[in-house]
């Protein structure tokens, strides 16, 4: 026989009946408190970081442009450069008698011939005085010319990147095993994996570059080296956390058939974490790209390179062409890695 | 034969999870062990190959306990069979059910992928005796409803041909109509192959259904050991409700209450 079910209904407390519950305002004095301690702060560091000059010059700036005052340091400096960098530079011309072994009949694709009168400033040896000369000089102009170096300079940039990124998934994959708590073979090798990665973290491409150029001379070696090492210490962190994160459902699973460390990380950790690791491959691959461009400053190699060598002689018509290059292959490259990421996750 | 041998299990914290299981099941046999959430039916199939070490106490199969060294040889011999599946979501169906090979694949082949004919033909077989078609095959397994989700664990369970499986809760989260299709699967699949399954569930009509013989337990003890026949309504009742097995009015015989486990403990 089975025993009936007691059903006990539900108390609902009678009809005017004081309820004792209450909830608390949402702040206190000491939330008041931190407000103001946080200000505080802001205001201590804004100062030291020159916050309010910042503000009082882009006022000025913005008040010139109305013209509201007639003086702005800031408009004065950008419209300097910008008057030097436009119109950016595509073709070269260079003076044809560098060019000894050239055949006139036949040029080189889009070349011309163009005979130019230059003004030179020459010393009179009679009145030691300069005077200006005009001469005739024919140059070789390449309507492209400079283009394609830029074009040339950046695919190396683009190379040197894809070659720092893989450097640094090679060396993160084994790093990211050790230093994830759950596979790690024991504390030493924890402890030895992250502080690898923290140590690789800590050094900035730049000073890295900088080093690495000594070692191994200008060019591309120290760029892919200091990208590929950055990196690994930032893919190391980020897989590692991964598989500390991945769902434990799969490992346990196979844990339990007895299938062994390696075989569980692959077969029920990585398909879980793949998406992740694409997506920051893809954002290394983006940022290499960018950081490639500025490690070349140090002599490394690539677009950067160009870019110093042509800043420091004052040729800000020719630095704007690289920006523009910069900016295109970023853009496309962000549009590239937006599309494969649709794709594979 | 799984033999349990005095299994005690305190958690950390205190707990006591089971408190001096000690029972045998034939080979062959689809042994049910029934309860309510918290009773201890998870950690006692965990005893079994070794996910859960006990804290007194040892599991044998066959006479080969479960230890460190023994682990590898054990743990190929049984199955387990879990209650959400644990299948890994983003790999295809057919590399799931071949995941129950990795034992005994070497890691050069595990991490290529790379399996022998016989190998990819057995999985293919199982999986059609699961009742998957070969469309399934590369879909992931995510993709798949929860039934057919677990028709994938079952396969993956019996890629080793193995001597036990242990079903934790395999159709906990299933309607009434799937959990009977997949236990029905467990138990034929289990009779063709002479496999003893063990199989936790908390529902009473599955258990008297599909078990060979059911095993009550309430607190991490055994409260009733006996066929689906001799579990009547009465002990249903204090299996659940009751305030204690032993208030409840029972014929001699099938209760196994064990009150040693104090000194189980203080031993530990």
């Amino acid at each position: 026989m089975v025993p009936t079910m007691e059903i006990k209904p539900i108390p609902v407390p009678a009809m005017g009946t004081k309820v004792e519950w209450h909830l608390d305002q949402p702040y206190r004095a000491r939330h008041l408190l931190i407000l103001i301690a946080v200000i505080a702060l802001l205001l201590f560091t804004g100062h030291r970081t020159e916050m309010d000059k910042m503000v009082v010059m882009t006022g000025q700036a913005v008040g010139n442009i109305v013209g509201l005052n007639s003086e702005s340091q800031v408009v004065r400096g950008l419209s300097r450069v910008g008057e030097s960098m436009w119109p950016p530079v595509i073709a070269t011309r260079e003076e044809l008698s560098r060019f000894p072994e050239i055949d006139r009949n036949n040029l080189p694709l889009f070349a011309s011939i163009e005979v130019r009168e230059v003004e030179e400033q020459r010393m009179n040896v009679d009145s030691l005085e300069m005077e200006k000369h005009s001469t005739q000089v024919e140059q070789l102009v390449q309507p492209l010319g400079y283009a394609w170096t830029v074009f040339i300079k950046m695919l190396e940039t683009i190379e040197i990147a894809l070659w720092g990124t893989l450097l640094s998934v090679v060396l993160s994959l084994p790093l990211a095993w050790f230093a994830a708590r759950n596979y790690t073979v024991n504390h030493f090798t924890y402890t030895l994996a992250r502080g690898t990665i923290s140590l690789l973290r800590s050094m900035p491409e730049l000073i890295v570059a900088l080093f690495l150029v000594l070692a191994y001379g200008f060019g591309p070696i120290a760029g892919v080296l200091a990208l590929g090492l950055h990196a690994a210490g930032f893919l190391g962190k980020f897989y590692a956390e991964d598989i500390e994160n991945a769902d434990k459902k799969p490992q346990e699973a196979l844990e339990a058939i007895g299938a062994g460390k390696v075989k569980t990380l692959w077969y029920g950790v990585m398909p879980q974490v793949v998406p992740q690791y694409i997506a920051y491959t893809l954002y290394i691959l983006d940022r290499n790209v960018r950081m490639a461009t500025v490690i070349g400053l140090v002599g490394a190699g690539g677009i950067g390179q160009e870019l110093k060598g042509r800043f420091d002689m004052f040729q800000y018509d020719h630095v704007a062409t690289i920006l523009i290059a910069i900016f295109i292959v970023v853009f496309l490259l962000d549009q590239f890695s937006a599309r494969l990421r649709a794709k594979l996750i | 034969m799984i033999k349990f041998n005095q299994i005690s299990k305190q958690w950390p914290d205190g707990t006591k999870a089971l408190s001096a299981i000690d029972f045998d099941i034939p080979k062959g046999q689809f042994c049910v062990i029934l309860g309510p959430s918290g009773a201890g039916k998870s950690t006692l199939l965990r005893a079994v190959n070794g996910l859960m070490q006990p804290t007194a106490g040892h599991v044998a199969i066959d006479g080969v306990e479960f230890a460190p060294q023994t682990a590898r040889e054990l743990r190929h011999r049984v199955a387990m069979i879990h209650q959400h599946f644990n299948l890994t979501l983003r790999m295809s169906v057919a590399a799931n059910v071949l995941a129950g090979l990795l034992p005994v694949v070497s890691n050069v082949r595990a991490l290529l992928g790379w399996f022998t004919p016989e190998q990819r033909a057995k999985s293919c077989a199982l999986l059609d005796r699961v009742g998957l078609d070969p469309k399934h095959l590369h879909r992931r397994a995510g993709e798949l409803s929860g039934g057919q989700q677990q028709r994938v664990g079952i396969a993956r369970a019996f890629m080793l041909n193995p001597e036990v499986v242990l079903a934790d809760e395999p159709v906990a989260s299933l309607d009434p109509k799937i959990s009977r299709d997949i236990l029905t699967l467990i138990r034929d699949a289990a009779r063709e192959r002479n496999t003893t399954v063990l199989c936790s569930l908390h529902q009473v009509d599955l258990a008297r259904e599909f078990g060979d013989r059911i095993v009550g337990m309430r607190d991490g003890r055994i409260v009733f050991d006996g066929t689906p026949a001799e579990f009547t309504d009465e002990r249903v009742e204090a299996l659940y409700h009751g305030a204690r097995w032993e208030d409840a009015p029972t014929d001699a015989g099938s209760d196994t209450v064990i009150d040693e486990f104090e000194s189980q403990l203080v031993a530990a």
